[in-house]
């Protein structure tokens, strides 16, 4: 007796039930998909948050910097360098800092000075992307700034204000300077947010008296698949003379976070996928206790447990193939459709920041192969475990009980 | 077992032997004994009615003969087979090869057609396709429901549906046909034409017929009358 084709014709004969079961399947299966594109999406920003605001995926400086960022302790020649990553398939972009005192009106604070490579800067960082008011720096305004969200409050200042800056130069005489501000950044890291200030190289050097040199080199790979480590320890041998570390080891509570919350988003779509296995271990019990008088009816007449089993396991797998198809066709756009407009959370987190990392405040799905596939190989299992109760109970159970169960 | 090819032998006296059985249901702190120490034989070729009157045991009995209920007590022989001694898949096997039954509800697979209804256990017992069909439409020929094998369940009358149970349970041509008062829900013709076929297969076939029934036609049809009293066997009485 051919098994796939007398399942087949169940499913088809039993319309009604068979499309209540796919249907709740195909929900479920949808949920599950946009869920975990909508975890996929929040775990990348909070990743793009940590790294592409400011850290970059690698840096280098010299040895001893961190420990004591001096003006003087730089980096020459850092286009031979720059040039060497290039080769060896990374892109990066020179920065240049020192500390001020930034004034305006009445209000004062210390801000650390960022000077950057426009043009390299927007390579490795999305900075650029996260202006809250005003706009991002360009080549002709050598007097425009842009400042971290809190700074600017602290500064009382908003766009188009004036701010003076004093500081030591590199030649020790005293640098000052009268900036504009021509943006405000959103809320993107507790560093940035409270002392950020972007300025063009060009005017940092001018300001500092710094002639030459950078202080910190910011590094991403152009292939995302090398392992961080490999890269670092490639480098690290490149350029012996220089510390070379990756955004890990730059930020290790970061990164703790960046772990934790993966953890998190495997934990949360653990129990969805709960949820959504009840419904669907719900869909199957109904499907199967609905008809257990005819597979009463079908041992009585001398279909055996092993076959009464198989045939009601065949049933559910063509039941739920279609359920992937359905939910794969109309899932796809659903998550799609949060890929491109995302979920306006501005009223609740917006300017929101734990641990240094900004949250964004349209929360964005991200379809990736592992947030449609994993949801599809999940039901499948799911469809294929909560049928396995009413499939054994109905293969053995008696079949006298079985004709009269109600 | 499965796959084992029978005849209906009649070198086999007992087709069925009932060995003081019993059957005992708990209904809460009640004890309900259903099935009372019977014991009995029925010979091969025999068109036999178990009568009494309603929770007499006549169901419970047939239920036990046919393997889809265990006796509390007792052991129950079908040809040479001790059932409580076979698996669940040994006893499926039995009941496809060697038992028709026919069930007082019909009890007809509701998304099939009377076809494939009557097709069913052929298909599982692995008779190619095109022998089935052969079968099967002599089958319902013979029931008298030629031109109606693509109607399902639900579009048939319960006469109709009584004779479909009935094709199903004779097209393999069993051992034993096993029916729990095929008359019960069907009108005099109908019931006539039932127990004509039926005793059509028997004489013709060597196909032997257990009933339960209080239905008076089939009484004065059976050639062997046991009557059932509170799970216990108040006559056995042959006939003509």
């Amino acid at each position: 007796m051919n098994l796939i084709a007398l399942a087949a014709r169940n499913v088809n004969r039993n319309r009604h039930r068979s499309l209540v079961t796919i249907g709740a399947m195909t929900f479920a299966g949808m949920i599950m998909i946009l869920y975990a594109s909508l975890m996929e999406g929040l775990f990348l920003s909070t990743e793009r948050n940590a790294l592409a605001m400011n850290i970059g995926e690698l840096q280098i400086h010299v040895k001893g910097y961190r420990d004591d960022p001096d003006l003087y302790t730089k980096i020459e020649g850092s286009e031979k360098i720059i040039s060497k990553l290039a080769a060896n398939g990374m892109t990066a972009s020179p920065r240049l800092f020192g500390f001020a005192l930034a004034a305006a009106g009445i209000s004062s604070a210390g801000v650390q000075l960022r000077g950057i490579n426009l043009e390299l800067e927007s390579k490795v960082t999305r900075i650029h992307e996260h202006v809250y008011k005003g706009e991002w720096l360009n080549r002709v305004d050598m007097k425009g700034v842009v400042l971290g969200r809190k700074l600017a409050r602290t500064l009382s200042v908003n766009v188009g204000d004036e701010l003076v800056i004093v500081g030591q130069a590199a030649d020790g005489s005293m640098a000052n300077d009268l900036f504009q501000v021509k943006g405000i950044l959103k809320g993107v890291g507790e560093e940035i947010d409270r002392g950020g200030f972007y300025m063009l190289d060009t005017s940092f050097r001018e300001l500092m008296g710094l002639t030459n040199g950078i202080h910190e080199i910011v590094i991403v790979r152009d292939d995302k698949t090398v392992e961080i480590e490999q890269v670092t320890d490639k480098l690290s041998a490149i350029f012996p003379h220089y510390e070379v570390l990756n955004w890990r080891k730059l930020q290790p509570l970061i990164a703790e976070i960046l772990d934790l919350s993966d953890i998190n988003i495997y934990i949360m779509l653990f129990i969805t996928y709960i949820a959504v296995a009840m419904v669907v271990l719900n869909a199957m019990l109904m499907s199967v206790f609905e008809r257990i008088r005819e597979f009463g009816v079908m041992r009585a007449i001398g279909v055996g447990p092993w076959q009464l089993f198989s045939l009601i396991y065949t049933e559910t797998l063509i039941q739920v193939c279609i359920a992937v198809v359905l939910a794969f066709i109309f899932g796809l756009p659903l998550a799609w459709y949060f890929q491109l407009n995302g979920i306006d959370l501005t009223q609740f987190i917006s300017g929101m920041s734990f641990g240094g990392i900004a949250f964004d405040p349209i929360w964005r799905a991200e379809l990736t192969q592992r947030s449609v596939m994993a949801p599809l190989v999940t039901l499948v299992l799911i469809a294929l475990v909560a049928v396995l109760y009413p499939a054994i109970k109905a293969a053995v159970i008696q079949p006298v009980k079985a004709i009269h169960y109600r | 077992m499965a796959g084992e090819v029978h005849t209906n032998n009649p070198a086999i006296k007992d087709i069925v032997r009932l060995e003081s059985v019993s059957k005992v249901y708990q209904q809460g702190q009640l004890e309900v004994r259903a099935v009372d120490n019977v014991s009995l034989e029925i010979d091969t070729g025999d068109f036999c009615a178990l009568c009494g009157p309603s929770g007499s045991g006549k169901t419970t009995v047939l239920n036990m003969i046919g393997g889809l209920d265990v006796p509390s007590s007792g052991q129950v022989w079908l040809e040479n087979h001790n059932l409580a001694r076979l698996s669940r898949s040994e006893l499926a096997s039995i009941r496809r090869d060697r038992i028709g039954f026919v069930f007082q509800a019909y009890n007809l697979i509701p998304v099939m057609t009377a076809y494939e209804n009557a097709e069913f256990v052929l298909r599982l017992q692995g008779v190619p396709e095109s022998e089935c069909h052969e079968q099967v439409m002599m089958i319902l020929d013979e029931v008298g429901l030629k031109g109606m094998e693509h109607r399902r369940p639900d579009e048939m009358s319960g006469g109709q549906q009584q004779r479909v149970a009935i094709a199903r349970a004779i097209v393999t041509r069993p051992a034993i046909v096993l029916a729990d008062e095929p008359t019960a829900n069907v009108d005099s013709a109908t019931a006539d034409a039932l127990l004509d076929l039926m005793q059509k297969l028997n004489q013709e076939d060597g196909v032997s017929f257990l009933f339960s029934t209080h239905d008076q036609r089939v009484m004065d049809r059976a050639r062997r009358l046991i009557r059932l009293r509170d799970g216990r066997i108040e006559s056995d009485e042959a006939r003509r």
